[in-house]
């Protein structure tokens, strides 16, 4: 009797966690799927089951596939451009000298505020206009016309990535930073006995054991990318046409703006299968390099 | 030997520094702006002001509701942050300290709560909320952010199996009980987590956008990221006024990134070797 009043005990403690998880992220899950395969518009009770329609209705609709491919773009683009600057640039913070801790700090600042004050920001210095920051710098130093920025489709996929790349590239270099400060010095001391170079050292000490920190660092980078909204949606509102639609932007635009609930729910289905299948793939590949490394 | 060792140093200092300019120069620019004015800003974006004036401050305070937005990120962020450490702490408590079949299948089932990203539950979430009434309500959304405690449930849980099991058996002798144990010898040890648990929720929920752009609608109930969002609208032409709107609100964040620094690196690198 005692053991089950224990065990009741022991149980009470799962019990919200249970409840708030259920309810807001099982719940609605389930019934995104569920409605994904209905006609159902969020307002008329009688809905009908169209069947896979909606999901066919996907691959006809601009905004949505264009979102899918500018999230994909934005999401490869970004976990690229970061991995290149971050390791790099971690290196280099390990280093003692004079100006470190400020560098360090000036790095890893941008990766504090909200994304959507960030993106405020740079959107005074990419303003497509003659008196934007860049277009007035890039016309008095090289006489180079006003640039639009944020209004060419490719230009503007592109801003995004390198505004999305200066917020969270130093943060991703700490994650690095820690690697690099738990390899122990002798293996550097020994490398270097043995005539080793610096960058032979880089090559076959710490590369291979910063493979880790990669796995860790480029799963952060894939899943946060496909959930990318607010840097698009504050610079370039997704603009030119879809072309800077993020996967987010549209399944609230389509589901609670336009009401079309069936559609926007398949959507967010295909959505979690793709941040399921990236993030599968992404953790065994680099797992199976790690064990490749070492 | 010592010699190209130190110039070396110095040439790292002469390299960083351009970069570094850059990657400040997004902050100088606006801070530097908020003290022209609109002509000023709009003709030399990038140099000092010709005449520092310092009325934008004053104007964005008496114009906006810039305090009340503050009050409701700061109510907002803290109620939830508080509800997700202790949920999660809670649960983490019977996982780790009393497995059976049961604790084993809630841990897999909150488990794929990791892979379910928010936006695929959007839609039928922002039903459920009209449902329940809680849109246009803080309080709606404090409910909402909390379901962010199966993320700390999982850092505890982690960290929790470190606490040997002999404490809590000691007490059970003593005749301590379950809920006993946890807050008088569990949870007091826990506060490493804790401080990177709340650090990050803090984080995330002061600055997130979307929810509130989805859940709040009175601009009494505004948050400061909502703020910034709406008053984007407004001062379209002003930009000198929303850059300093934009200042006033990156204040509290530098404070807490003074303050927080050091934990804030640590939670990233404990985060980062465990996983």
């Amino acid at each position: 009797m005692v053991k089950y009043v224990r065990q009741l005990q022991f149980l009470l403690f799962l019990l919200p966690i249970l409840a708030i998880y259920s309810l807001f992220t099982i719940y609605p899950l389930i019934k995104s799927f569920f409605l994904s395969f209905t006609n159902f518009d969020g307002y008329t009770e009688a809905y009908d089951f169209i069947g896979l329609k909606n999901y066919v209705r996907i691959f006809s609709d601009d905004a949505i596939t264009s979102a899918i491919s500018y999230t994909l773009f934005f999401t490869f683009g970004k976990a690229l451009l970061v991995t290149l600057l971050a390791i790099p640039l971690a290196m280099i913070l390990d280093q003692k000298f004079l100006t470190r801790n400020i560098h360090r700090a000036i790095f890893f600042f941008p990766s504090i505020p909200s994304g959507l004050l960030l993106a405020y920001i740079w959107g005074f210095i990419l303003a497509p206009i003659g008196s934007g920051v860049l277009n007035s710098v890039l016309s008095e130093l090289f006489n180079i016309g006003p640039q639009p920025w944020l209004s060419a489709p490719l230009l503007a996929k592109l801003s995004t990535i390198v505004v999305a790349t200066w917020a969270i590239t130093g943060w991703h270099a700490v994650l690095y930073l820690a690697f690099l400060q738990s390899i122990p010095k002798d293996y550097y001391e020994a490398a270097s006995i043995d005539g080793a170079n610096r960058l032979q050292q880089i090559r076959f000490i710490t590369f291979p054991l910063l493979a880790p920190a990669m796995t860790v660092s480029v799963m952060l980078l894939l899943t946060g990318g496909l959930k990318v909204f607010e840097i698009p949606f504050a610079l370039t509102k997704g603009g030119p046409g879809y072309e800077t639609y993020s996967i987010t932007q549209v399944i609230v635009l389509r589901g609670i703006s336009e009401t079309q609930y069936g559609l926007a729910s398949a959507m967010s289905i295909v959505f979690f299968l793709i941040v399921l299948a990236i993030a599968i793939f992404q953790v065994t590949v680099m797992q199976r390099r790690e064990q490749g490394i070492q | 030997m010592k010699k190209t060792f130190e110039k070396r140093l110095w040439i790292l200092d002469i390299i960083m520094l351009p970069a570094g300019l850059i990657a400040f120069f997004p902050f100088y620019l606006i801070i530097v702006n908020t003290f022209k004015t609109m002509q000023d800003a709009a003709r030399s974006p990038m140099a000092l002001p010709s005449k520092w004036i310092f009325k934008n401050y004053i104007q964005v305070f008496e114009e906006t509701s810039i305090l009340q937005s503050f009050w409701n990120s700061f109510i907002i962020t803290v109620c939830s942050v508080v509800l997700i450490v202790l949920i999660g702490a809670m649960a983490a408590y019977p996982v780790v300290f009393n497995a059976n079949r049961l604790t084993r299948f809630a841990m897999l089932y909150l488990l794929a709560g990791f892979m379910i990203p928010f936006q695929a539950t959007l839609i039928p979430l922002f039903q459920l909320m009209s449902d329940l009434h809680l849109i246009d309500k803080i309080s709606g959304l404090i409910i909402l952010y909390t379901s962010g405690s199966v993320f700390v449930f999982f850092l505890m849980t982690g960290y929790m199996k470190s606490i040997p099991r002999e404490l809590p058996e000691a007490a059970v002798i003593d005749g301590c009980s379950v809920w006993g144990i946890f807050w008088r010898i569990i949870f007091p040890l826990l506060k490493p987590i804790t401080i990177t648990s709340i650090i990050f929720q803090t984080m995330w929920i002061w600055n997130d956008f979307l929810a509130p752009m989805l859940f709040l609608n009175s601009s009494s109930k505004s948050t400061l990221v909502l703020q910034i969002y709406k008053a984007k609208g407004e001062f379209t032409v002003d930009w000198p006024m929303f850059m300093t709107l934009t200042v006033i609100t990156l204040v509290p964040i530098f404070i807490f990134f003074i303050i927080m620094q050091k934990h804030i690196v640590k939670g990233i690198a404990a985060g980062a070797v465990k996983g």
